[in-house]
Order: structure tokens, then sequence, then C-alpha cells
């Protein structure tokens, strides 16, 4: 019996090839889906972990500065505190290489070289004579050398704000050799040199400490923060790692999420197909089971067949999800830059706990897919397993319990969510996962009431569509399928028109002056990153200047959250058009930020930490705690984490003093804006700045944008391919299934012809119905997304815009697709003689 | 000729020199003046400040002996003009022993910073601070050596250890010049020499903190200051060296070069008559045989461990033991040396007591000087 059962099992993997592979697509796809997106979550955070283990690997301790330097008389301090038995001070500077394109950001360690560092140099020799005294002497990464084509000698012209500064590449650092992830941008050079350089006298940025045996981490870190100060804090390397891990958590749950659709269409895909081949063999399974074949050899024939089928997939899907992050890696580490200012994802490595992960996603989906309609022949009597369309009328019984469960999920997941979503932002997830569950339980119905349709006159494409509920769980499947699929690709749609909508309505209200000056490294460095007194001078002498606005940015934390912090002239005329506030009335809130000294916070910080007017905001600066009053909540889409804006006297007193990170110059009425950006550019050519005009900001922030939602892209292609081949494939069942039936209509006289228009009917009301439902749904999704998930989320207020010539777009592709995918079975089915007519169909 | 240079830098100070300003070479003829040069000279590439002694606790008399060293060395002539506290020339490495002559017990403990204001640095002539440095990390206090209305003032802890001194050295007598001129050879090839002076006796009393117990101590101190550009010649690979006060009030200073073979290179010494007169010892005026040998079961370098001393022609013929065998200094940061108290016996003469430094014994514990 056993062996049959295996000859079984390998007649069918023969004999529906096509079937089959189809559905080992779509976990292949499924499983491709996930593995991406958790390759890339990985390596978001690999890179930034992998550096702190390769800079810090032995350090237990790391002390490191507020805002973000601190002043370096603390470091006697930190080296005599008992416990320590290495103390290593470090600055860290981001260098923009210029001229590099894309843009190069050395990431440049000045580090005592005498204390007892761990640093990885290259060669037997460190000229450490050439390295304390030569200017500009830098040990690069010899990747990176490679890269560049950089030799021992060669110069490296960088800046640091709008500071310029050339380097010499004196040797080889390789911290790969310590740390595999770690970032290959980093360089080292003498601790002295990198404060002159790099205007940093005088500060420190960070001390690794190592610890003596038996000391306590958590005991040295409290006595050395009370002996410290507000202006430095004292981490576990673990603990920076955890609060990376942190800022990039909304970000990789809102990829998994979406990854985790695509598994779900996947097993729909599996499901359908299993079901499909079921109807096929059924007559194969009561004879089985008539010749003596127990229910569980039955059910063990027919999951191991689905995990077969899910190996098969899996193996696809490793490799594919490995290519699919690779081609995403880019926007993914653009965004993790950009937008969370950590290291970027230089590589995605393929762990074998990933593919193990790959692996049981893709078996458990394909045996889980296979389940309920194995279970149901399994349950049968071999009777009727050998009489024809029982199994039909059965899910067609079903159809209105199962409508009925979509509609008792609306009630059950508001409720679930007015529970969870006080405590849990990501409560809005179940909403959507509860409008994207109920396609396919209201697509049986659907499909059903296709029958009420008036009875086609012709023998042709509606005569097709008007049978479809007689094959009614097929049918259902692929619609049901099609339908997850097109509402996920609608509502991400949506959702990204709505945002990028708002971002631009956003940029044009506070983008609002003609010219921009920043640094190369501001993205990276913020309030590092400075213009000098002297850009300032001559921005205001430029001709047809009317005003210079400048803005100091740094980062500090409010209520353990780091936060970006603005300080801006709150008292100059016009000011306050650089926000739009939530509840209107920008100009009176911000008069309170100049007279009162009081800050406006962003919505996300509003929302996320419970900030609003009357509370304060206690923003941990160098000097300690500093408690200002909020007079406001201002939209931004800048930052996920949140900002704090103040008027530069408040900053000034919180922060000390210090240079601007950018500045915005406002032109007389009628200047000509292009051309005072060259002039300006001619005019401050000796200084490393950038200068944009007001659209060249513009179209630089909505870059960074389509960056962000890039990946959302291959997501949605991969959703829509496993919905189509869904199409695809009931077609091709329903062609094999009812070459009887055709031959019958062949026999009757049908012509060719018009048994292939039958089936091209059946493809196209699939279609239709999938993509019907699927925008019904994804409208829905659209306004969860946009009204809930963001809101809670991420702390965004959206508009909803609906692109609805896109959308429109969208729609006739898919039904394009599912009726060029329909034509292969018609024409297969058409095929079919009068002579396979058999008594069975008469 | 004193140092264990042990250092990280063995690296650091090969292959360079050629290039830039350059440093100044130990030559005949240098203009001698004290207190000045008791002060770094950073004009040399190294330099060190050496002070050994034996000291015993009052009352009960219990003997300990103590080491405490400065070296500066130098990477390069000057300080790079760079704008930040940071910038430095020169490295400073401090070395402190102490060793309970009653239970043998011998601790070690050192530093190493870059010259650098915030952390260790060298007092120019004038400042009574001759070099300073914070003491191991995690150890708190600082490590210095001052020169300070006619005295030696020495400090250093090292919690971790256990162990402090707190000293004062009457810096009186004239110093004794280690060779004609303060010029002391160290190979027959030229321009392998160093300037350097002693204070062979210097009274000494203060506090010194041995297994966290503190003793009052007084006793005699030995302080030796040697400065050069170039010393140790490509093939050697290291020295012994003696410093012993005879019981007759004549003070020995030896030292014998060895090749990388080991077979011996070049020797000189001093010997001081009770006035502070010196005569200068060459190749066939005295000699050194080793009695004995003593492995480290620490490093596994083998030592020798007690010499027969005979200097003819003064009638010294001396047999010099070491008060403790293991009285090897061994640092994480450089090549380990031994540096010890030794007691010294003269049958037919006077007997005394002293120091002997060993060091370039083990595999690749070359001193980078």
């Amino acid at each position: 019996m056993t062996r049959y059962l295996w000859r079984a099992a390998a007649g069918h993997l023969r004999g529906g090839f096509a079937l089959l592979a189809l559905s080992a697509l779509g976990v292949a796809l499924g499983v491709g889906a996930v593995l991406s997106i958790r390759l890339l979550n990985q390596g978001a955070l690999g890179a930034f972990a992998g550096t702190v283990r390769a800079v810090s690997g032995e350090a237990s301790l790391e002390v490191v500065g507020t805002s973000p330097s601190f002043p370096e008389e603390l470091f006697p301090a930190i080296l005599a505190e008992p416990g320590v038995t290495a103390a290593v001070p470090l600055t860290r500077t981001e260098a923009a290489v210029e001229g590099a394109r894309p843009p190069l950001f050395l990431e440049v360690l000045g580090v005592d070289l005498f204390a007892p560092a761990r640093l990885p140099f290259e060669g037997k020799e460190l000229p450490v004579a050439a390295a304390l005294s030569e200017p500009g002497w830098v040990a690069v990464g010899p990747e990176l050398a490679r890269e560049r084509g950089w030799r021992v000698g060669d110069r490296i012209a960088v800046s640091s704000g709008s500071r310029r500064v050339t380097l010499v590449v004196g040797g080889l650092v390789d911290f790969r050799r310590l740390s595999p992830l770690a970032s290959r941008r980093l360089a080292v050079m003498d601790i002295a040199q990198a404060q002159s350089l790099f205007g940093l006298a005088g500060r420190l940025h960070e001390v690794d400490l190592v610890l003596e045996k038996g000391a306590s981490p958590a005991e040295v870190a409290s006595r050395l923060s009370r002996r410290l100060g507000p202006s430095v804090r004292v981490l576990s390397p673990e603990q920076r790692v955890s609060e990376a891990s942190g800022l990039l958590a909304a970000f990789r749950l809102n990829l998994t999420a979406l990854s985790l659709v695509s598994l779900l269409v996947g097993g729909f895909l599996v499901y359908g197909s299993t079901q499909a081949a079921l109807v096929r063999r059924r007559e194969e399974m009561g004879l089985l089971r008539s010749v003596g074949a127990t229910r569980a050899q039955v059910l063990a024939l027919l999951l191991l067949e689905a995990a077969l089928l899910g190996a098969a997939g899996t193996a696809v899907g490793i490799p594919l999800g490995w290519l699919a992050a690779r081609l995403e890696l880019r926007n993914v580490s653009g965004t993790v830059e950009n937008l969370y200012l950590l290291e970027g994802i230089e590589k995605v490595s393929l762990g074998a706990g990933e593919v193990a992960v790959a692996a049981g996603l893709g078996l458990l989906g394909a045996v889980l897919g296979a389940l309920l309609p194995a279970l149901e022949v399994a349950r049968r009597d071999p009777r009727s397993l050998l009489a024809s369309l029982t199994l039909e009328e059965r899910t067609s019984r079903s159809a209105a319990p199962l409508l009925g469960l979509a509609v008792a999920l609306v009630p059950a997941a508001l409720g679930a969510y007015a529970v969870l979503s006080p405590r849990h932002p990501w409560a809005g997830f179940v909403l959507a996962l509860a409008a994207t569950l109920a396609l396919p339980l209201a697509a049986p119905c659907l499909v059903r009431s296709l029958s009420r349709l008036p009875g086609p006159r012709r023998f042709s494409a509606g005569y097709g569509a008007r049978t479809l509920p007689l094959h009614l769980t097929s049918s259902a499947v692929a619609v049901g399928a099609l339908a997850v699929a097109v509402a996920m690709l609608t509502g991400v749609t949506v959702m990204v028109e709505s945002f990028r909508d708002t971002v631009v309505d956003w940029l044009d209200a506070t983008i609002r002056a003609d010219v921009y000056v920043t640094t190369p490294t501001w993205s990276r460095a913020r309030g590092e990153a400075t213009l000098s007194p002297e850009v300032l001078r001559r921005m205001a002498a430029t001709s047809g200047a009317v005003r210079v606005d400048v803005v100091r940015q740094t980062f500090a934390r409010v209520r353990g959250r780091r936060v970006s912090v603005l300080g801006v002239p709150a008292g100059a005329p016009g000011a306050e058009g650089r926000v739009r506030v939530l509840g209107g009335g920008a100009g009176a809130v911000f008069g309170r930020l100049a007279s009162r000294g009081e800050a406006l916070v962003s919505e996300p910080l509003a929302r996320k930490a419970g900030l609003w007017p009357g509370d304060s905001v206690r923003i941990e600066g160098p000097r300690g705690e500093a408690a200002v009053p909020v007079a406001g909540v201002y939209y931004d889409y800048g930052s996920e984490a949140g900002t704090v804006m103040l008027d530069l006297a408040t900053f000034a007193r919180i922060f000390g003093a210090g240079g601007p990170s950018n500045a915005a110059l406002f032109l007389a009425p009628g200047v000509a804006v292009e051309p005072a950006v060259g002039r300006l550019r001619a005019e401050l050519a000796d200084e490393a700045v950038v200068v944009r005009s007001n659209r060249g900001l513009r179209a630089e922030v909505l870059a960074i944008f389509e960056q962000t939602f890039a990946v959302t892209r291959l997501l949605r292609v991969m959703g829509l391919v496993i919905a189509v081949s869904g199409v695809l494939l009931t077609l091709l069942v329903a062609a094999r299934e009812r070459r009887a039936e055709t031959a019958l209509y062949r026999a009757l006289g049908a012509t060719r012809l018009q048994a292939f228009l039958v089936f091209a009917g059946k493809g196209l009301g699939i279609s239709l119905l999938g993509t019907l439902l699927g925008f019904a749904g994804g409208a829905a999704l659209a306004g969860i997304l946009v009204r809930v998930v963001n809101r809670d989320f991420f702390g965004w207020t959206l508009e909803l815009h609906w692109p609805l010539s896109a959308l429109a777009l969208q729609a006739l592709a898919i039904v394009a697709a599912g009726l060029l995918a329909s034509l292969y079975p018609a024409v297969r089915a058409s095929d079919a003689p009068a002579t396979e007519l058999s008594r069975d169909a008469l | 000729m004193r140092s264990s240079l042990p250092l990280v830098l063995a690296a650091a100070l090969a292959g360079q020199g050629a290039q830039g300003p350059s440093w100044t070479a130990a030559a005949p003829g240098y203009p001698w003046s004290f207190p000045r040069d008791h002060s770094s000279h950073p004009g040399y590439r190294n330099e060190w400040w050496y002070f050994t002694g034996i000291v015993e606790s009052e009352p009960p008399g219990r003997r300990f002996a103590y080491q405490l060293t400065f070296f500066r060395v130098g990477l390069v002539p000057g300080t790079p003009p760079f704008a930040s506290a940071w910038a430095a020339g020169s490295l400073l490495m401090a070395h402190a022993a102490t060793t309970d002559l009653e239970s043998g017990e011998h601790r070690f403990s050192e530093a190493l910073y870059r010259a650098a204001p915030l952390l260790a640095g060298f007092g120019a002539p004038g400042d009574p601070l001759l070099a300073d440095c914070p003491g191991p990390p995690g150890t708190g206090g600082r490590w210095e050596a001052r020169l300070e209305g006619g005295r030696f003032r020495l400090s250093m802890q090292d919690r971790r250890q256990g162990m402090a001194l707190a000293l004062d050295l009457v810096a009186d007598g004239v110093p004794v010049l280690e060779g004609p001129g303060g010029l002391s050879r160290k190979s027959a090839r030229e321009g392998f020499a160093s300037l350097y002076y002693s204070l062979p006796r210097l009274a000494t009393r203060g506090t010194l903190t041995v297994d966290g117990k503190e003793w009052p101590v007084r006793g005699v101190s030995w302080m030796d200051k040697e400065f050069g550009s170039s010393q140790l010649a490509p093939d050697q690979a290291g020295w012994d060296w003696f410093a012993l006060r005879l019981s007759d009030g004549r003070d020995l200073m030896l030292y014998l070069l060895r090749r990388r073979d080991g077979t011996p290179d070049l020797q000189a010494g001093t010997l001081v008559d009770r006035s502070g007169r010196p005569t200068y010892l060459g190749e066939g005026d005295f000699r050194v045989r080793a009695t004995g040998r003593w492995r480290s079961p620490a490093t596994g370098a083998e030592y020798p461990a007690g010499w027969q001393v005979e200097v003819p022609a003064a009638g010294i013929s001396l047999r010099v033991r070491p008060w403790v065998a293991d009285q090897e200094n061994r640092g994480g940061r450089g090549p380990h040396y031994w540096e010890g108290a030794v007691e010294v016996q003269g049958p037919l003469g006077p007997s005394g007591e002293g120091f002997v430094e060993l060091t370039g014994y083990g595999e690749g514990n070359r001193p980078p000087i």
C-alpha cells in the first residue's frame, strides 16, 4: 500500500506538472517576499550592530555624549574610575568625500593610538611618526581603498560641515576582520589630528571602557553617570544596538507586514491548487479508499504531496528572496541612512537561520494550505468520492456562512482595535488583517451571484462567466487570492500617493525661502556639521538678498527617545510660515517661542510621547534636563522619531553656542532664483556647501520619499504575480476538468472559437470579480493604512488622496493580465475533440 | 645604562629618523649643569629617570626594595602643530615595583600614556615637576617625580595591586658622570651612546604600601638619569646592569651588553671612591661571571641568578646574590625584564647591597631602543 502511495504521488507529479509548477511558484514568491524583507531588516540593524562590535567590541561600557560630544576634561575622571582597566577616547566625524557619486561619507574615528584599543591595522608596522605628525594621515578600509583606487600616499579631499580637509592615505585598517558586518566606510586617524582637522578641539564623542573581571558593568555605569553629569550617557554596546533597533522598529514591522501579505496570498494559491487537484483526483481517492486505503493514509498522501510542493517552492523561493533583497538593498539602505541616520546596509548575508525560517515557512504554508481540502477528502466515504459534484455542492452551501463570517469580522476587528490601540501602536494592523481576510471569505458568495446573471443568448464568453459558480471552489479561491493581492496593491498605492500628496502640500507650505544652503555632511552629522560665519556673511551680501534665516540642529533625548531639536529665529518676520500647526494659528504659537521660550513639538513626537499644549517637554541636554512648555504641535513628515522646535535663544540656553546647520536665503521680489543659485555657488566655491533652489530642495526631499517607498513596489508586484498565477492555475484546472464537457459542446456543434471564448470568459469573470472585490477591500485597507496605521504607528496625519487614474490603469492592467493568463488554458480547452466525449458527461 | 624600554612600540620606533627634523645624538662635550639636567631633554629621543632603593620599616625592621621609573619615548621631534590637547610627540611610560624582602612578594605596575596635557608630561627646566602621569586605568591617583627644595619627591599608587609609594630622597652630593664627560658608549660602533649620570646614595624616607598595608620607611636610593637617541646597536640583544653600594663607601656601576647570539659584546663601568671621584672601567678592568640560573615560570625566560664580580685593580671581589629569585617585571604592554635587589658579600673585602637589571632574556624580548 505504502509503495502504491508513493507511486500515486509520483504519477500525480508527472501528470499535473503545469499546475504543480504554478502552485510551487506561489510558495516560492511568498517565501521569497518574506525572506527578502527579513534579510533587509536584519541587514539594516546588522550594519549598525556590526560597526559597534568592530569599534567597541571588547568594551563593556561606552561613555557617549548627549549632544553628541562632551568636554574632554571628563576623560581623566573616566580613566580613574574603579573597575576600569582600559579607556579609549574617540571622536567620530562623518566626512563627505568630495566629488563622489553616489555620495560617500567616511566615518572617521579619531582614536588615541596609544590607548589600548583594538585597531585592526594591516601590515606589520604602523608608521606611528607619520600618524602623529603628518597632517591628514588616515587609515582607510581595504575594500573601500580597492573600490576607489586609493593607494598609500594618495590625497582625499573631504568636508565636514563647510570645512574642507585634505586627508592622506597612510595605511589600511580592516574592521571587517573584527566584525564581518562592520561598515567599510570606517577610517582611523590619531585623535589629535581628528580634533584639529575637524574643528573638535576639546571635544570627545565616546570613550570605550574595558572593565576588570568581576566588575559589574551596571554598577560602574551608574557610578560614572553620577560622577560625570548630564553631558554624557554611559551605555553597554548592547544598549546602543537596542536603541537603534527601537528607532527602526516601526520601519521594520511595516515591511514585515507587507511581506506577510505576500505569504498569505501564496498560501491561498496552495489551498486553491490542492483543492483543484483534489477535485480532479477525487475518483482516484475514492478508488483507493474502496480497495482498503485508510483515511489516515489518504490524508498522509495528500499532505506529503503538499510538503513536496512546499519544498520545491522553497527551493526556488530562497534564491529569489536573496535576489530581491539585493535588488532592494540600495533603497532600504538609503532609508535607513537618510531617515534614521543609522549605518547604511552594505550587504545582506543569507545565514543558516534565515534559510531554516524560510524553509519552515514554505513547508508549513504548503501543508497548512492543503490541510483543509485534504481533511475534507479523507473524511468522505468512498461512495461520495466516486460520485461527481457533491464536493461543489458542499462549497456552494457554505458560501453564505462564509460571507457571514466576513461580515462578522468587522465588529470583531473593531472591538480588538478598541481594546488594543491605547497601548499597542500596531493595533491598526489588526484592522488591516481583518479587511484582508474578509475578502476570500466573501469571494464564494460573489462568484455564486454570477449565476443570477441573465442567461446568455450565445454560446460564448458570457456563458463561460455565468457558469463559473459550477466550479465554485476553485473559482472562489482564485477570486479570493486575486482580491487579496489587488487589495494590497490598491491600499498601498493609495497610501503612498496620499503620503506623497501630503508631503507635497507640506513642502509647499513650509519650504518658502528661495535658496537653501547646507553642507554635504549635514544629512548625517546634523548639529556637528555647521556652516562657517563666512558662509552666512557671503549669503547676506549676495545681490538680491533680503534676509538670511538659519537653523541650528542637534539631537537630544526626550522621554527616552532620540529626537531632533531645531533652533530657529522664531522672532523673525514671517518665521511662522515654516510650520503648519495642528488646529491652526501658527502666528500666535510662534510668538510664544520667541517671547516665552516655549517649544513646538512635531506631531509624531506629540502622539508617541503624549506631549500636547500645556505639557512640558523635558529635553536632556548637555547641561542637564531642561523643561520647556509646549506651545503647540506642528505637522512634520521629516522625522519619524520626532522633532522639537525652539527659538535660537532657547536652543543656545540648553545646548550652548554653536554654528547653524543650514541657512535659507530670501530674495527680493523679481530676482530670478536659478541665476542667484548659480551666483551663490560661485561665491561659495571655496567652502564645502550645497546650494539648492527651493525647487531643487523639494525635488530632493521627494526623491528620499520615493526611495523610502520603493521597496513596496517590489512587494506589490510580487503579490500581483502570485494572484495572476492563481487565475492561470484555476483555468488550467478547469480546462482539464471540463475536457469532457467541452467535448460535449464540440459534439453538439460548438466551434473551437466558441470553446475558446467560453474559457476566456471564465478568465475574464475571475479577473473582473477579483479586481472588483480587491478594490473594495483596497479602499478599506487604504483608509485603515492612511487614517489609522500611519497615525498610530508613525504619528503622521495624512490626507487621503485617491489617485483615480492610476488606480483605473492598475485595474485595467490586472484584468488584462487575468485575461492573458486565461489564453493558454482556453487554447488547451478548445483543443478537446468531440471524441473525448464520455458516458459520464452525458 | 638602564632601561628596559618595553614598549608596544617596537614597531613605532623602527624605521623612523631619516626625514624631517631629527633627534640630537649623544655626543662628547655635553655641557652638564644641575639642577637643569634633572629635567627633560626633548631634543633626544629617549630619556629616563630611574629610582631604585632598599628601605627598612621603622620600627620593626622589615626590609623592602622599590623601583619607580619614568621613561620618555620620543616618537617625533617637537609637538605636532595641531589644535588639540592630544597633540603629542612622545609617550610617557612609568614602571613601579615593590619587593617585600622578607616574604619574597614582588609586585609590578605600569602606566603608558601619550605626553599630552590631559594625561602625562615632563616639566621644563625650572619646573619642580620632572614627570607625571595618571596611574593605570581604574586605580586612581597620579604618579609623579618632582624636585623640590633639594629633594626628589616620588609618589605612585595602584589600588588594584595594593601598592603605593610616597618617598622623599635628599638630592645632595655631586652627580657622578657615568663615562668620560658623561658619555656612555654602548657599542664599539659610532653613534650608539647616551648621556648618563647617577646619584648613588640618596637618603630616603617616607611611606611604602605593600599588599594594602602602609609602612613608614627609611633607607637609601640610587638615582640614574640617561638620555640619548640611539642606544642599542642592531646586533645587540640586551644587557646586564649592576648598581652596587659597598660597605666601604665606594659605589660600583657595571654594564655588559650581549649580542643576539648571547656572546658578550661590550662592557664598561664606573667605580666611585668615597670622595665621589670616578674611575672609568673598560673591557679588561673587570670580570663578571654568572654563578646560577633562574627560569621564570611565568614567561619561560632564563636569567642569570648570582654572580662573581671582580675588579682586580681595586681589590674588589664580590659574590652578588638576588635577595628574592622572582623579581621579574611582567607588564601587559611591553617586554618583561628582571629588576631586583641584590645582596653583596665580599669574603675578602667590603660587602654591600644594590640592584641588578637583566634585559633581553627570553624570546622576542629585545628592548626597542
